[in-house]
């Protein structure tokens, strides 16, 4: 049969995982057991301060072998003061190893990994680490760029299209938005609002030039 | 001589769509790069929030032109994590078939895309050749050739049409077949190898780090792939290993990305074949759309404070999505939509992977990392 982890293997690291990570303080966390389709998954799931999110970061990746930084994700929540913007990192333990070189030095052994023997460190994990922020007009954590280089791209992103700053980040710009975008301008912040185009609108005088949309002042 | 920046792009001497490459040269040598997207940002992030559940599914197809069924079936998985749907475990078979066949489709349309690149015309002949049969089946299935629609959350919207497994077999078995064929038109093309040979060289770990995934980690000897690390759908069920190449000390060059991407299309015929043959209730069976068999029922709407992700294994690495429920109309809408592009983090690391090589190899090297820009923009 196929190549799976088994889901205790999994819960257990995940465990393991989490219960070094809630000694640091301002972290809390818990496994979460889900089923997806046919299949169980185990997150580690993790809710941390920003103060204490760069020491979390170090620990995932020197002490627990994280080593990629999968997405990063940034909310806007206007309607509440103690999580006004929300940072949402999500990581996986691939165990990626460069394969070892024959001993003549001349081709590389391929890394063939045997799922069912995987143990601890090994075993691959999903982590997501949520960071609530509380009410200000300028959001910020700490950045991870230097740790894991694949949050960097992520960062830019999240800064461009949330608003959210990341402190240490080196060569922030815009990537989706234009790059003469007007600053403070951050178009999955919730003030800005899409309109629903009615079908009048769109066939009927294009240019808008006669009459107000029928649903001006409706927020869709 | 002195250094100069050049803009490669937006009409691109690569034929893979629209961005720029910022090149600083001196002479032919490459010192910088710096890619430049946003061409064509289209914020369907934001769009997302503005449509129901099932209504996104259909813009998720639209995030890659080349591998829209990869990219709304890995929209499906996440929301039905934050729906909390049970499959039918039918529905989870002929959504692999849909899945693998697109891989097949989406491989074979990088491969016809990279020949043009390195001066080989008659590849791109060939290959589109061979996607022709893999968009038929998809044709069947989904009903169109470009963005299928096909996931429903909670199952498919068609179950296998009568005869599909018959002509799935045939076709696959043809594909095969070809499949010697090209390996004797490329690997022995002098043109091909002189340009994929020794350009290119990344490491595994390096690239982990850097967030790459899919095949180009593969390229480099490494097997890790989550479809087996984080099997979702029925990928334990059976009887596959994921294609690793054997690369060379420096690391995989192009070649070796071109190569795992030509066993990953044989892995993904033979999965197909296999799930055929295992597809629960026989694949000869065909059930009317809306059947319990196919697809279960899904609310349509998610509380707040709920979410739900999904890593998938999409043609070239992993993809991911984000939900965050408690949307507009008490929840009918998602609140947040975030989506893991996987070339939007592999470009700027295949951008810093030509310094030190000529001009005239930044599209054989570009090429051989499969940019998508439909999905890299969003």
């Amino acid at each position: 049969m196929g190549k799976r982890v088994s889901a205790e293997d999994q819960n257990e690291a995940a465990t393991q995982l989490v219960n070094s990570l809630i000694a640091i303080e301002g972290v809390t966390g818990e496994v979460l057991s889900r089923t997806n389709g046919t299949q169980t998954r185990n997150i580690a799931h993790l809710q941390c301060e920003p103060s204490s999110w760069r020491k979390v970061a170090e620990t995932m990746k020197y002490d627990h072998q994280v080593d990629h930084c999968s997405m990063i994700t940034g909310i806007h929540w206007p309607d509440s003061p103690d999580k006004n913007w929300e940072v949402i990192y999500h990581f996986l333990r691939t165990g990626v190893t460069d394969p070892a070189i024959t001993e003549d030095g001349s081709s590389i052994i391929p890394n063939i990994t045997e799922p069912k023997k995987l143990s601890g460190k090994e075993v691959p994990l999903e982590i997501q680490v949520n960071i609530a922020i509380p009410e200000t007009r300028t959001p910020s954590v700490s950045s991870v760029q230097d740790i894991w280089v694949g949050a960097d791209w992520n960062e830019k992103e999240t800064w461009d299209l949330v608003g959210i700053d990341f402190d240490g980040h080196s060569g922030m710009r815009r990537v989706l938005n234009p790059h003469e975008t007007p600053p403070g301008y951050h178009p999955l912040q919730k003030q800005h609002k899409l309109r629903y185009h009615g079908f009048e609108e769109m066939y009927d005088d294009a240019q808008g030039f006669l009459r107000k949309a029928p649903d001006s002042g409706r927020v869709k | 001589m002195a250094e100069m920046w050049i803009s490669m792009g937006p009409q691109h001497p690569m034929t893979h769509g629209l961005w720029t490459l910022k090149v600083k040269v001196d002479g032919e040598t490459v010192v910088d790069t710096e890619p430049d997207l946003g061409y064509i940002h289209r914020g369907v992030e934001k769009i997302c929030e503005a449509r129901d559940f099932t209504q996104i599914t259909t813009y998720c197809d639209r995030l890659c032109y080349a591998s829209a069924n990869t990219w709304s079936h890995a929209y499906i998985y996440a929301a039905e994590d934050l729906l909390e749907v049970e499959v039918p475990e039918r529905a989870e078979y002929i959504r692999l078939i849909a899945v693998e066949l697109q891989r097949i489709a989406s491989h074979l349309m990088w491969l016809g895309a990279y020949g043009p690149d390195i001066g080989n015309l008659s590849i791109m002949v060939w290959c589109l050749r061979e996607r022709e049969m893999m968009m038929d089946l998809l044709q069947e299935l989904g009903g169109s050739r470009m963005h299928y629609n096909f996931p429903r959350i909670g199952g498919v919207k068609r179950d296998l049409p009568y005869g599909f497994a018959q002509r799935a077999r045939a076709k696959l078995d043809l594909f095969k077949q070809r499949i010697q064929e090209y390996e004797s038109l490329f690997d022995e093309s002098t043109v091909f190898l002189v340009r994929t040979q020794g350009v290119g060289y990344t490491k595994a770990e390096e690239m982990v780090n850097h967030g790459v995934t899919g095949p180009n980690v593969r390229a480099a000897g490494v097997d890790y792939d989550v479809r087996w690390a984080h099997p979702y759908s029925v990928y334990s069920e059976l009887d596959w290993a994921p294609a690793v190449e054997r690369s060379s000390v420096k690391g995989a060059d192009c070649y070796d990305r071109y190569r795992v991407r030509v066993t990953e299309m044989v892995e993904s015929a033979n999965m197909v074949l296999e799930a055929i043959d295992r597809i629960p209730g026989g694949s000869e069976t065909h059930h009317e759309p809306g059947d319990p068999a196919i697809l279960a029922k899904a609310p349509s709407r998610a509380p707040e404070g709920t979410f739900g992700s999904h890593h998938f294994e999409d043609s070239r690495g992993e993809s991911m999505f984000h939900i965050v429920g408690g949307g507009d109309g008490r929840g009918k809408n998602p609140y947040r939509v975030s989506i893991r592009s996987p070339m939007f983090i592999t470009l700027p690391y295949a951008s810093k992977c030509m310094i030190g090589y000529k001009v005239a190899d930044i599209p054989a090297i570009m090429g051989s990392f499969d940019p998508c820009i439909g999905e890299t923009d969003r």
